[in-house]
């Protein structure tokens, strides 16, 4: 025991900073990348989630010589640090978080509005898209800066589509409502011999959940209703249920394939279509360009097709969020709204991650149109739908959802019960707030 | 040592269960010295060459891992060596001395066996943040002194200890202590060695605790720190990265294990014996 | 402290009358005692207070009675959990203490291959769960993995093991018997080395045989650490976590989800404190009689 203190004693001695600057502290998710980009400044020709994320902290903090930035970075999501932190009354100045968690914490007082501050900075608030603004806006008030809005998509192998039949002038013919999706499906496996799908679907739900409330809101319903409980005994529901049941049950999708398999099975050429988010875009773009890969010069993306009535797609982002923290300085709250500013600045380098921009701005310049297959999601922007800030609890409530839709797609559970089952553990849930 | 031989059935299956353990640790090996890249299109190429050190030059590519590491050291050790000093001390006053309420003592420590770390996790946590002790070693290294385990697994290996051998001594007028210390404790080693590689082990593999309470990545300890760095989706697109910083990490823990098992099975046979 | 204090003053009656009260004892055991009265007996005490009020991590809000403890006997889904714990237990202790001691009594040598053997079915336990749980996924997927290439190598269908509601626990079994075998192993092996050698040597001059000697002389010398063993064991399966929590996120519908990871996502996803608090508490109370009703009953077996 003496031994530790005396070193506790060495090292906080060792580490008192003798340091004018601003400490700024940024938590965050997206990993950890030092061995490559540790000391690179140049955004432009980072790439990934974590290369752009570190290159652009390096840049704030070159151009920024009174800003010390102290980057805390902390595996995906880092709630259960974060809570532990604000617990403890030692949160950090900004923290990545996500538009469906954002209102737990909100509700609790533990987040500072932003909106005015980020308008005084000069970040242009009124340009945020639809989604990206609904990420972060609360009774009137925005909670956060948007970084990104990010919805699941049709990863298509154009490779497969052409051998079944399914291209027309270069562009896939996708299917307009559920009867033409399962002829086409059926058509796929006749001329190609596979599954027109490819799926996550082993110890994997969110998939599950993003299209179960995709396909509900397709159909004019919604998954919750106005006073904010779960509205899941709706024939909409049953209707989005069955869809995928009936997938999984004519083998128009490949099966028992983890999230691994699944990114690996596309890869290989298993399936025609990919459901999976925004983030994999740069994954497959890359593979497209590889000789003799099953993907070769045969990828293309596009948004969830319109198969009902309403043309959207569930969404979520993510964001940075300032929590309360009454030790804060001025100087720290400023140095904070600094990075904020130059954060928004970079928006378009962000988007090459394969994410949603969150400015129109940047969704109708020529830079992000000219990155691949963008001009396809630009609808994304109007179209996403998050879901209501007044649902609280999303990000477990996303995973009962998942866990007993899985239990119906695969036909542990009939879709009337799992129906009645999750409504009432939801609802058990935001009654108990 | 007996110069049994083992039973050839017996060695047979012996050798099957050893060939079990090791595929899967093999496949961790062989994961670590593959690229990113080829394992995202298909994880079995592992058993085909080409191989890599690229995973574990990466891990050195993060300066933080030898901090990490030091503060992991730290935390482990301590804990260790705390736990074997009182341990002992109590594991030997409870199967040897004779003193009031030492029964319900007993048993309330053996109670404290079966609370859960997630009964007991929160409470802490606000107790360290009312003295705002958060991201200290102290507070790394206090909680997990408090396990039973130990005074339990003392106190059964004393009560295993023939009492005649400390009666002798103490005829012989030799205080407690020197019973302890001098007679009895060396006969423990084996315990020691046990219950030393166990506490370590808890401790260097520990993630909730250091978790939640070492929040800053100053005080990280090696397995926070790892799960830090990894991505989203390291699962699928850092698998080779992932494996190499397992092995990276169960290293220190296999070199103790490696130290310590002497001292399991060189042990002096039998307390009898002397 | 106090411990100290009280020892030093109540020691002076001992002087007065020959076989006294003797407060020696609390010397050796106070460093340890102040330790569990401050990091466990104090949390416990602010968790079962937890258990009867609602609130979250950032505060209580007000004191509920037995409101929780009536919630969870009305859930379903802890009513799940629970059996779901149980089993997990029953599959795994027996078999982790019997492949244990088998283990240690054919490793017991001192050559250099039992050493190496030893190394390699310790060495699973070095790891980490979160990598035991994705080398084990590895295995398990029956698209690409371990034993779904076997499987198709040998014409069968794979089967989906971690998909399976049927198959889904005793694979997470599997799992932890490979990870966690090590350990009482490790305590056997110490266990052996406190036989006296001279009781063998007795046996072989009676001519007893090897089953012999084992059933009257190594089991009943290691009967005490077969208490540890299963009382640990019960103590530390109970408390399964992380190989569901990383394998099947307590899928598929709910057939791996044991009480801790319900604690978990009830405190810390939902930020339902109060009601995680209280299911804390019923593991409390069940690790607790299974465990002591373990320790007891091998305790007076030895007694008597």
């Amino acid at each position: 025991m003496r031994r530790a203190f005396l070193f506790l004693l060495l090292v906080i001695a060792a580490c008192t900073p003798s340091d004018e600057r601003t400490e700024l502290r940024i938590q965050r998710f997206f990993g950890a990348c030092d061995a490559d980009y540790g000391g690179r400044t140049d955004i432009a020709a980072a790439e990934g989630e974590c290369g752009i994320m570190t290159s652009i902290i390096n840049a704030f903090e070159a151009e920024n010589p009174d800003i010390r930035v102290n980057r805390n970075v902390v595996f995906w999501p880092g709630y259960d640090q974060l809570t532990a932190q604000l617990a403890a009354n030692d949160a950090p100045d900004l923290v990545t978080m996500h538009g469906s968690v954002i209102s737990d914490y909100q509700a609790r007082d533990l987040l500072l509005p932003l909106g005015d501050a980020m308008a005084e900075q000069g970040i242009n608030t009124a340009d945020f898209t639809d989604a990206a603004r609904r990420a972060v806006e609360i009774d009137g008030q925005l909670w956060g800066l948007p970084i990104d809005t990010w919805a699941p998509l049709w990863h298509i192998n154009m490779n497969l589509f052409r051998e079944a039949g399914l291209v027309e002038e270069g562009e896939p013919i996708l299917p307009t409502n559920k009867e033409e999706l399962f002829a086409q499906a059926e058509q796929f496996r006749q001329r190609t011999g596979k599954p027109y799908f490819v799926q996550a679907t082993a110890n994997e739900y969110a998939s599950f959940t993003r299209n179960f409330y995709t396909f509900i809101y397709q159909q004019g319903s919604s998954p919750y209703t106005e006073d904010g409980r779960a509205n899941f005994t709706t024939p909409e529901a049953a209707e989005a249920l069955s869809l995928f049941r009936e997938i999984y049950e004519r083998d128009m999708t490949t099966k028992n394939q983890d999230y691994s398999a699944s990114v690996s099975g596309f890869l290989n050429g298993q399936g025609g279509v990919y459901l999976v988010g925004t983030w994999m875009v740069g994954t497959f773009e890359q593979a497209s360009k590889e000789t003799g890969h099953a993907l070769e010069s045969g990828y293309t993306v596009y948004p969830y097709p319109q198969l009902y009535g309403r043309n959207v797609t569930y969404a979520d982002g993510h964001n940075w969020v300032m929590p309360a923290d009454p030790s804060r300085t001025p100087e720290e709250r400023e140095a904070a709204l600094r990075f904020l500013e130059f954060f928004a600045e970079q928006n378009v380098h962000w988007s090459r991650t394969g994410h949603l921009p969150v400015f129109q701005e940047t969704i109708d310049s020529a830079d992000w149109l000219a990155l691949p297959h963008r001009e396809n999601l630009a609808p994304l922007a109007a179209n996403a739908q998050p879901l209501p800030k007044s649902i609280r609890r999303q990000f477990p409530i996303e995973t009962i959802v998942g866990q007993e839709s899985a239990a119906a797609v695969t036909g542990a559970k009939p879709v009337d019960q799992t129906l009645a089952d999750m409504e009432r553990r939801i609802n058990t849930i935001l009654d108990n707030l | 040592m007996r110069a049994m031989r083992l039973h050839p059935a017996a060695l047979t299956l012996v050798i099957i269960g050893a060939v079990i353990m090791m595929i899967p640790l093999l496949w961790v090996l062989g994961l670590s010295f593959k690229s990113n890249a080829e394992l995202l299109a298909d994880t079995s190429r592992v058993f085909s060459p080409p191989y890599t050190l690229e995973n574990y030059l990466n891990i050195f590519g993060n300066g933080e891992v030898f901090r990490w590491i030091i503060n992991s050291l730290i935390v482990s050790l301590g804990m260790t060596t705390g736990v074997l000093v009182i341990s002992s001390l109590a594991g030997y006053a409870f199967a040897r001395l004779d003193f009031p309420f030492r029964n319900l003592i007993f048993i309330i420590v053996l109670l404290g066996l079966a609370v859960p770390e997630q009964a007991v996790i929160i409470a802490r946590h606000q107790m360290f943040s009312a003295v705002e002790m958060h991201n200290t070693y102290f507070a790394l290294i206090i909680p997990g002194m408090a396990t039973p385990f130990g005074v339990f697994l003392m106190t059964q290996y004393f009560k295993a200890i023939p009492k005649d051998i400390d009666e002798a001594a103490l005829l012989d007028g030799a205080s407690r202590f020197t019973v302890f210390w001098k007679v009895l404790l060396p006969l423990t080693i084996p315990a020691q060695a046990t219950l030393g590689i166990f506490v370590f082990l808890t401790a260097w593999n520990d993630y909730w605790w250091p978790l939640i309470s070492g929040t800053n990545k100053e005080m990280f300890t090696l397995t926070v720190g790892i799960a830090s760095t990894q991505q989203n989706f390291a699962q699928t697109e850092g698998l080779g990265f992932l494996m190499s910083q397992a092995v990276f990490a169960a290293l220190p823990i296999l070199i103790v294990y490696l130290i310590f098992q002497k001292y399991i099975i060189q042990a002096v046979a039998g307390a009898a014996g002397r | 402290m106090t411990d100290t204090l009280s020892v030093e003053t109540a020691s002076i009656p001992k002087v007065k009358r020959r076989k006294a009260v003797d407060w020696d004892g609390y010397l050796f055991i106070a460093p340890y005692l102040a330790l569990f009265l401050l990091m466990i007996v104090t949390p416990l005490l602010i968790g079962v207070w937890l258990s009867f009020t609602k609130g979250d991590l950032f505060g209580v809000e007000r004191f509920v009675g037995f409101e929780n403890f009536a919630r969870l006997a009305g859930d379903p889904i802890f009513r799940e959990v629970v059996w779901n714990t149980l089993y997990f237990v029953v599959l795994t202790v027996p078999t982790l203490t019997i492949l244990g001691l088998a283990l240690a009594l054919a490793l017991n040598f001192q050559t250099r291959w039992a050493a190496v053997l030893r190394t390699i079915f310790f060495s699973s336990t070095v790891l980490s769960v979160t990598v035991v749980t994705l080398v084990w996924r590895l295995v398990f997927l029956p698209d690409g993995g371990l034993l779904g290439e076997i499987s198709e190598a040998l014409g069968q269908t794979p089967v989906a093991w971690l998909n399976d509601p049927q198959l889904a626990m005793p694979a997470i079994a599997i799992t932890t018997i490979w990870w966690c075998l090590g350990l009482p192993m490790v305590l056997y092996l110490a266990a052996l080395q406190q036989v006296p050698r001279e009781l063998y040597e007795a046996a072989a001059l009676d001519g007893a045989g090897r089953w012999r000697t084992l059933w009257s002389i190594t089991l009943p010398a290691v009967r005490r650490t077969t208490m540890i063993v299963i009382v640990i064991e019960i103590i530390l399966q109970f408390q399964l976590f992380g190989q569901p929590q990383l394998m099947t996120l307590g899928g598929p519908n709910n057939a791996t989800r044991p009480i801790v990871l319900f604690i978990y996502e009830t405190g810390w996803r939902q930020w339902e404190l109060g009601y995680a608090a209280a299911a804390a508490q019923v593991l409390f109370a069940m690790i607790m009689v299974a465990a002591m009703a373990q320790y007891f009953v091998s305790s007076r077996k030895e007694e008597a």
